[in-house]
């Protein structure tokens, strides 16, 4: 009786949050005549794997699929690289201003980031890098969260570490990419599954920068096939289903840091 | 050389491209943006002439920015209650001895993960008057089939149902991990002293949470003012009938990347930013008195 007054709000809250991608998946496969029906069906009477092909037909998919794929490889790969760096030096390397430059660092996550975007979009102007793959990358290189994350889970970990390695003649460098980051896994993984998601739904940037289609990103190129094909719904939602799949996967995978990560980020 | 005058080189090699990268795309830009919105400019033009506060006169005057500005200020006073109360609710009953815990736990977090382009779109959908899965399933219950996307009455409506979707996960797992963090024995003296559901979650659930509920509050605000996202891809890149869907984000990216006028644009990006500031700032204060465990 007990269970009862759990599992039913709990089935009706996983419905409202699973209702939508249920109602996604079902209409990608849906033949035209039954998508404008009246009275919705959730099985359709004949599964239209057709609707995928077609989408991607009219669409350069698998180019925004590349497009998205490449420029969130390129940012979580170097952010990771050289937020490691900095997170090093702020956590266990003693230098002269360290306080007032991770200070100063710090502040910044407190900006609006779209505070930031006419100034951005004026220096890659500026560098002739609009409609460019620099343009696309290069402003987001860097995440001071990144850094923030990882200093924490430095400062954390023992001194013997780090006096063994000095011992052994290591400099901060190859202390850090042979001794730290391996040890360091839970928080590296966690920084850059929030930093490739991130990346992969950035749209705002994506949609002033990319001029031309062939530089779209997933989320960008399926709102400019949404208002090519706006009615098509069997189509559109074969085409969001191709974009929301890669993240899914990829969650599942590491949901365990994901959902820890994340609750780790909030309790501090 | 001295032991520390070598380490701090070492260690400003190591934050040097860190720092280069965030001066150039972060820090010069928050200063910038302030600048251009003292000028009148449209970003290709070499003229760029000095206009002191009038560009922000300019957009307090505006019937359109007083709008964004209420839209905003309405989606969120709707919005951030509603997910919280709802987070809350969730992490509560996935607290209890559940089966299924982790299922539940990332399902809700699909949504939170997935793009807002991908998310309006099904959302649209979803609200379609004629074909729509929401008419037909308020009609299972009598109700008449509402004209969502195009009656500006709903447009809040929308707005809010679409966006607590989008994040009651997140919301649910701080939440839950907030819960975690509570000791079992307040709970256990708590049942000796036979007091009831509702006692509990009074004197020990609520007061114990309020870090966490206090860091969801600024959370949720902050990321609620900047709504944008979710109208351009619901409203098909408009800002709604009536421009009921204008939001302060909405508006800066009219007049910044539709109209070219970077001084307005960076104005209400200011605007934008300070009313963030001055909210941060009061909601830090306030939790200073906030009843912290130990």
């Amino acid at each position: 009786m007990r269970n009862l007054f759990i599992y039913i709000p709990l089935a009706i809250i996983a419905l409202f949050v699973l209702g939508p991608f249920i109602w996604m998946l079902s209409t990608s496969v849906k033949p035209s005549g039954e998508v404008l029906s009246v009275i919705p069906h959730l099985i359709p009477s004949r599964w239209e794997f057709d609707n995928y092909a077609k989408a991607f037909a009219s669409s350069p998919f698998l180019l925004y699929f590349w497009n998205s794929f490449f420029i969130s490889f390129v940012e979580t790969a170097v952010d990771l690289t050289i937020g490691a760096m900095a997170a090093y030096a702020f956590a266990r390397i003693d230098f002269i201003g360290k306080r007032a430059l991770f200070l100063v660092l710090l502040a910044t996550i407190m900006v609006p980031g779209e505070v930031l975007l006419i100034p951005n979009y004026i220096t890659i102007t500026n560098l002739g890098w609009v409609n460019s793959y620099q343009g696309l990358i290069v402003p987001w290189l860097v995440s001071v969260f990144t850094i923030f994350l990882m200093r924490q889970y430095f400062l954390s970990l023992p001194q013997e570490l780090f006096d063994a390695a000095e011992m052994d003649g290591c400099g901060p460098l190859r202390t850090l990419f042979r001794i730290v980051l391996p040890v360091s896994k839970p928080i590296w993984i966690t920084a850059a599954l929030i930093k490739f998601v991130g990346a992969w739904n950035s749209f705002l940037w994506v949609l002033v920068v990319a001029n031309s289609p062939s530089l779209y990103t997933l989320p960008v190129g399926l709102i400019n096939f949404s208002s090519n094909e706006g009615t098509v719904y069997n189509q559109l939602m074969a085409a969001a289903t191709f974009t929301v799949i890669p993240l899914v996967i990829l969650f599942a995978v590491g949901q365990r840091y994901f959902v820890e990560g994340i609750a780790r980020a909030g309790i501090k | 050389m001295s032991y520390r005058a070598r380490r701090t080189i070492t260690a400003y090699f190591m934050i040097l491209p860190a720092f280069i990268l965030t001066a150039i795309f972060v820090m010069y830009p928050i200063v910038d943006s302030f600048l251009i919105s003292f000028y009148k400019w449209d970003m290709l033009s070499v003229s760029k002439p000095f206009v002191g506060i009038t560009n922000y006169i300019y957009i307090f005057q505006d019937p359109l920015f007083l709008q964004a500005l209420s839209n905003t200020v309405l989606y969120v006073v709707s919005f951030v209650p509603c997910v919280i109360a709802l987070g809350l609710i969730t992490a509560l009953l996935l607290n209890q001895k559940i089966r299924f815990l982790t299922f539940f736990r990332s399902a809700m977090f699909i949504p939170y993960l997935t793009s807002l382009a991908a998310t309006g779109i099904i959302w649209q959908w979803i609200f379609n008057d004629q074909f729509g899965l929401l008419n037909y399933f308020l009609g299972l219950f009598g109700v008449s089939a509402q004209n969502w996307l195009n009656d500006p009455q709903w447009t809040l409506f929308n707005m809010v149902v679409m966006g607590v979707w989008q994040n009651l996960g997140y919301v649910t797992v701080i939440f839950l991990a907030g819960l975690q963090g509570i000791s079992r024995e307040y709970y256990e003296a708590a049942a000796v002293d036979g007091a009831a559901w509702w006692h509990k979650f009074r004197m020990i659930t609520f007061p114990l949470l309020s870090p966490t509920t206090y860091f969801v509050l600024i959370l949720t605000t902050i990321d609620a003012f900047k709504v944008f996202l979710q109208v351009y891809v619901l409203y098909g890149e408009s800002p709604g009938p009536n421009n009921s869907g204008m939001t302060l984000l909405y508006y800066m990216f009219d007049k910044g990347f539709n109209d070219y006028h970077m001084g307005y644009a960076t104005a209400s990006a200011y605007v934008l930013f300070m009313i963030i500031f001055i909210f941060t700032l009061a909601q830090m204060t306030l939790s200073r008195r906030v009843h912290y465990e130990g």
